[in-house]
């Protein structure tokens, strides 16, 4: 095919550019054929130039281009001179409160003119033209190909590839390692997971000599019994150092002070591993924050339906059943928390998580009490 | 004719009640001014409280017995019962039009158009309040708001209350049709008697787990984010809800602009 | 072509002289004012992805005079009032203060924010166009392979920028990416604990993917945007069947000056719309979202519309947790995250492939299929953009669900039904359709337009009058072929009836000179 199209070129007439009669437009015209294109409908857009139609779309053509001008004056006057700065609280009555919109809503505008601007030009102004270029497609020619091989060929043999197998083999040998001690560096990114996934803030062995961790809220105050009403729920830390950052991102929990009716339920359905450790006080519940799915807080608590709900996912728990999900895509309760107070009078955690918080992972242990429930 | 009867039927209860209730203060009147007769001053005024009582047994007998049972003990599978819930909680619930709610569903829908006036529902929890005490808005609460803590109450808003209405207060939804309701246009005293009291889903934030200063610092920062401040960031916000909203206004507004743009520059050949 | 007068052309020429003394460009500067480019409105559609790129990469220099990609804590004393005295990382800082105390930087950051959606959704669009058209036929699956890479590391890209700012819902983000790495089997905890650095979210997870963010992933977008552009610019744009055009042909008008025009309005037009959304919606307050505690959350979390479908798959999978005792674990999260994001990238690369083998159609194509013509490949292509739709709804179904009063759970399930049901139902009306609309253009060839006039003929039937396309041959018969383009269903588009008006407030048209053929019609004498 490209043989083809090369072979309907040389057959044309070429004009003699050397001739001093050409118009400039068959100069153009013998550009465009060298380049296959042959020129299918080509007219002025106005027939006759400088009529009314035309004057008057290029006056709508320079008009756009001065409201954008005006509009890019705005924008940068506002830019400099409007009232910026966040000063607390405002309304709409407020002009700081309009400073994106009014340098958004010019700049934009700005733009927009100059494109409508540009782009009636291009559809209202030039000529209507319509060409036809040949593709030259599937691959080189024959001839091209021939060369080509001979000349890869050449340089192979150069070379000595297919003479000197052992050099080959032994580059590639070399080659092997040499990529490996490419990549070897991002090695540094690597680090052992150890118990990240198991241990959490409430280890008492780690975190606090042994000691039993106390309960406290965000702001560091020790939970009592006396500090929630049935009905109410607060999320408590470890009272270690640092126990409510970001350092401790598995031990975030759930205080859930259950009505009677409710804890009694609880009571009645606890797995026996919770049982063992005598995981719940009075009508106190303690559950990780971390949903099992994703690892999302599970934190909303609807104290009607006893359910607590993830918002990322939807996984719903059932409260009074050891927190086990009951739908959406979490496979595995919220841990308990075992908890008891002490001689003070606060809360403390008798231990750490039973099983692993948060989300599962790939070599997540398979805990058989778990599969007692 | 049955509806009439049972009219006449319910007036005659409701008569009754009243007979009774009348009867039970005057025995405990009387014994009150025998025993306490240095008090007689204050008579004018207990009598002012005895009766907005009277006039909110009024009310919950006509309006809310069908479902919180007599004398608000609650009927299994259609009401809770109101002794102990306060002035507060039924003040929140029948001023945001939530109760007297118009059918049993998952979630008691709030209602700009509430069934009481301000006055009878301060009546209907003072009969409430009368049945068993409870929790009650604190009378300074507009100092408190004053001299908030706009930062510590966002603190506290994220932690305890963002997870269900939401960074911005709009809402959420809950499990099977529940929702947590957004925040926007409600009253200081509404926030207040919510957390105090826990109506519906909500969990209770009683003054031992949220100090009235700082559920004040919580109204501060809601107030502040939901109803003071207007958003900087353009002339539509977007409900603030977050991506789902964003994601639809780049197809429907700016996907859609330039769509019609490449029909207006090109044409359908 | 403008005539300019002596002086201005000499310069012209003089300066071009130069240009070419040293460099050579009489030639290739030719070759590149001459080319041949199809007309066309969905041809302009990756270009809306190109500008955009273009504007994220200046918006983005910007917010990076500004931002510190840092996990320092720190005590925030800017203006935002509601912030004050709360500890935050210095991440979270600067980007408050970027969008607080930078002169036009929340505009900016709006700015990036908007085009990247646009950047994304305008790659949609263009992968559409370009499947449903058959685009990607040989010899250009090359291209279709790398649009598709283009998009799922403008996925990536697109994520950790919404991530940097290290707020309560990118925080919410990097939570559940690491709920999906660690499920993944094997290298699940290891290759969690090199992103974070150890456990989640450790100080160094922000640093890490700012790199990523504003270097190697640019990087690469510029890299295959930049071969994506030049494949077709070297291969030709496609264009539609229609009189006079071929395989082996383009039909259009010339680079310069009417595309390049064209394209620079439209570059400014893009840009424009884009600078005007960042203006009038706000866009990811980050301000009402705090900084990110492990602790908090908030209702209607949601990734951004891109990574929202994927978010759906998540929400929607059953709760299918394998375990091989003791030791092992396949998290639910696994087949949604990991396996659906791994054949959602898989599938569409082999995708021209697949077809390829299944059609034995090894041919070059550089005419383009209308949908209708391709009825399984369209219905296919139906049925994944309803498998995405529903997804991407899902993801979002708690807000669905909130405003529209609508039960949460019903929502989930009818989220996992309908992606079910719902793209096979899609697949059969769409071929239905497609093959519904294919015979309607076989019959108006075969029989003609159909003129609205009815007759009764000696016997009393009655019939429509059939305008025939093409002169009756030497049988009588007026059947012409189909070319694969447009044919007309309306007589005002063959000249017998007057066309519609355009223009957009008044008619632009002169009245049409055919009212006699009209009236010729309309009295039944053809």
């Amino acid at each position: 095919m490209s043989a083809h199209t090369d072979s309907a070129r040389d057959e044309g007439a070429a004009v003699d550019l050397s001739d001093p009669k050409l118009t400039r437009f068959e100069v153009y015209k013998e550009g465009l054929r060298r380049d296959d294109i042959e020129i299918i409908h080509y007219e002025p857009r106005f027939a006759k130039p400088g009529t009314k139609a035309e004057k008057r779309m290029e006056r709508i053509v320079a008009g756009l281009f001065l409201l954008s001008g005006l509009f890019a004056t705005l924008f940068v006057v506002a830019f400099i001179w409007w009232p910026w700065e966040y000063e607390g609280a405002a309304t709409w009555r407020d002009p700081q409160t309009w400073y994106t919109p009014v340098i958004g809503f010019t700049l934009g505008f700005s733009l927009l003119f100059f494109a409508v601007g540009v782009l009636t030009w291009a559809k209202k102004l030039l000529p209507i033209e319509e060409l036809v270029q040949d593709r030259h497609d599937g691959g080189s020619s024959k001839e091209d190909r021939r060369i080509a091989e001979s000349t890869v060929d050449t340089i192979v043999d150069d070379m000595g590839l297919r003479r000197r197998p052992f050099l080959v083999k032994s580059a590639l040998l070399a080659a092997a390692p040499l990529g490996l001690a490419a990549v070897a560096p991002l090695g540094a990114l690597i680090k052992d997971p150890a118990d990240m996934y198991t241990v959490t803030g409430w280890n008492a062995e780690r975190y606090n000599d042994g000691e039993p961790i106390r309960l406290m809220m965000k702001d560091g105050a020790l939970v009592r019994p006396d500090m929630v009403s049935a009905g109410g729920q607060i999320t408590v830390y470890p009272a270690i150092d640092h126990g409510a950052t970001n350092q401790f991102p598995t031990a975030p929990t759930l205080l859930i002070h259950l009505r009677e009716a409710d804890a009694a339920k609880l009571r009645e359905n606890l797995y026996p591993m919770y049982q063992d450790v005598d995981a719940i006080w009075g009508n106190f519940v303690a559950y990780s924050k971390i949903c099992t799915h994703v690892g999302c807080p599970a934190s909303l608590y609807e104290q009607q339906s006893q359910r607590l709900l993830c918002p990322c996912h939807q996984s719903q728990f059932n409260v009074v059943d050891n927190a086990a999900p009951v739908f959406g895509p979490a496979t595995r309760h919220l841990p308990m928390l075992p908890i008891t107070v002490d001689d003070e009078g606060y809360f403390v955690a008798t231990s750490d998580f039973l099983v692993p918080p948060g989300p599962a992972f790939w070599n997540r242990p398979s805990l058989p009490e778990e599969d007692e429930k | 004719m049955a509806a009439s009867a049972k009219r006449r039927r319910g007036w005659r209860k409701r008569l009754g009640a009243l007979a009774r209730f009348t009867g039970a203060l005057v025995i405990v009147g009387g014994l009150y001014s025998v025993f306490s007769p240095s008090l007689y001053a204050q008579e004018a005024e207990d009598n002012a409280i005895d009766s907005e009582v009277v006039k909110g047994q009024e009310l919950y007998d006509t309006s809310c017995i069908s479902c919180h049972g007599d004398d608000g003990e609650g009927i299994e599978g259609r009401g809770p019962s109101l002794i102990g819930v306060g002035s507060a909680a039924v003040e929140f619930q029948v001023n945001t039009g939530r109760m007297p709610m118009a059918a049993q569903g998952a979630q008691a829908p709030d209602s700009d158009y509430p069934v009481f006036t301000e006055e009878e529902a301060a009546w209907l929890g003072a009969y409430i309040e009368y049945l068993g005490g409870g929790a009650t808005v604190p009378d300074d609460l507009e100092a408190l708001v004053e001299n908030a803590n706009v930062g510590e109450g966002g603190d506290l808003y994220r932690v305890n209350c963002g997870s269900c209405h939401g960074y911005a207060g709009g809402g959420g939804a809950l499990s099977s049709g529940a929702h947590a309701p957004a925040l926007t246009g409600v009253s200081d005293e509404e926030i207040y008697q919510a957390m105090l009291t826990g109506p519906q889903n909500m969990p209770v934030f009683a003054d031992n787990e949220l100090t009235p200063e700082q559920k004040a610092d919580i109204i501060a920062y809601v107030q502040y984010i939901v109803n003071d401040d207007r958003d900087p960031g353009g002339v539509f916000t977007l409900g603030r809800y977050g991506p789902s909203t964003e994601g639809l206004a780049i197809f429907l507004v700016g996907m859609t602009a330039l769509l019609l743009t490449t029909l207006w520059i090109a044409g359908k050949s | 072509m403008k005539r300019r007068n002596g002086s201005s052309d000499s310069l012209l020429t003089k300066a071009g002289g130069e240009l070419d003394d040293r460099f050579k460009l009489a030639g290739p500067a030719r070759v590149l004012f001459n080319k041949v480019f199809p007309d066309h409105w969905s041809f302009l559609l990756g270009e809306i992805a190109l500008f955009s790129f273009i504007l994220l990469l200046l918006s983005g220099t910007f917010l990076a005079l500004f931002f510190e990609p840092s996990m320092v804590e720190v005590t925030y004393h800017g203006a935002y009032v509601p912030l004050q005295g709360i500890e935050m990382s210095r991440a979270y800082e600067s980007a408050l203060d970027l969008s607080f105390e930078v002169r036009g930087g929340l505009f900016m950051r709006q700015m990036h924010h908007w085009a990247t959606l646009l950047f994304m959704a305008s790659i949609l669009i263009h992968m559409l166009r370009i499947f449903f058209t058959g685009a990607f036929r040989a010899p250009r699956e090359t291209n279709w392979m790398i649009g598709i890479l283009l998009f799922w590391v403008g996925f990536f890209e697109g994520f950790f920028g919404y991530s940097l700012p290290d707020d309560g819902l990118s925080g919410t983000g990097l939570r559940i990416m690491e709920g999906m790495t660690a499920s993944v089997p094997f290298i699940g905890p290891w290759a969690s604990a090199a992103l974070f650095r150890g456990q989640f979210p450790g100080t160094d997870v922000i640093s890490m993917i700012y790199i990523i963010h504003v270097f190697i992933f640019p990087l690469i977008l510029l890299a295959l945007i930049t071969v994506h552009v030049a494949l077709v610019f070297i291969q030709k744009h496609t264009q539609w069947p229609g009189p006079g055009r071929t395989e082996h042909n383009v039909v259009g008008f010339r680079m310069f000056p009417n595309y390049v025009m064209k394209q620079v309005g439209f570059m400014l037009f893009i840009w424009g719309v884009i600078a005007a959304m960042a203006g009038l919606f706000q866009i990811n307050p980050i301000w009402l979202f705090g900084p990110y505690e492990v602790s908090v959350v908030s209702s209607a979390s949601q990734p951004d519309f891109y990574v929202m479908y994927l978010d759906g798959l998540i929400r929607l999978f059953p709760a299918w947790e394998f375990r091989v005792p003791p030791y092992f674990t396949l998290p639910a999260v696994f087949w949604p995250a990991i396996a659906g994001m791994g054949l959602s990238v898989l599938l569409p690369l082999v995708y021209p492939a697949l077809e390829r083998r299944f059609t034995k159609d090894r041919g070059h194509h550089n005419l383009l299929q209308r949908p209708r013509d391709n009825p399984g490949r369209t219905s296919l292509g139906v049925m994944v953009v309803v498998f995405w739709t529903v997804g991407a709804v899902s993801g979002g179904n708690d807000v669905f669900a909130e405003k529209f009063d609508i039960s949460l759970n019903a929502m989930t399930w009818a989220g996992r039904i309908g992606i079910v049901i719902l793209p096979i139902i899609a697949y059969y009306l769409t071929y239905r359709i497609c093959l519904g609309l294919q015979q309607h253009d076989r019959e108006v060839l075969a029989h003609g337009l159909e003129t609205g006039i009815l007759m009764r003929d000696p016997n009393g039937r009655f019939y429509e009058v059939h305008q025939p396309l093409a002169e009756p041959d030497e049988h009588g018969h007026t059947e012409l072929e189909y070319n694969g383009w447009v044919v007309p269903k309306k007589m005002n588009r063959v000249g017998a009836l007057p066309p519609t008006d355009r223009g957009f407030f008044k008619s632009i048209e002169e009245p049409s000179e055919n009212g006699a053929a009209r009236d010729e019609i309309e009295s039944g004498k053809h």
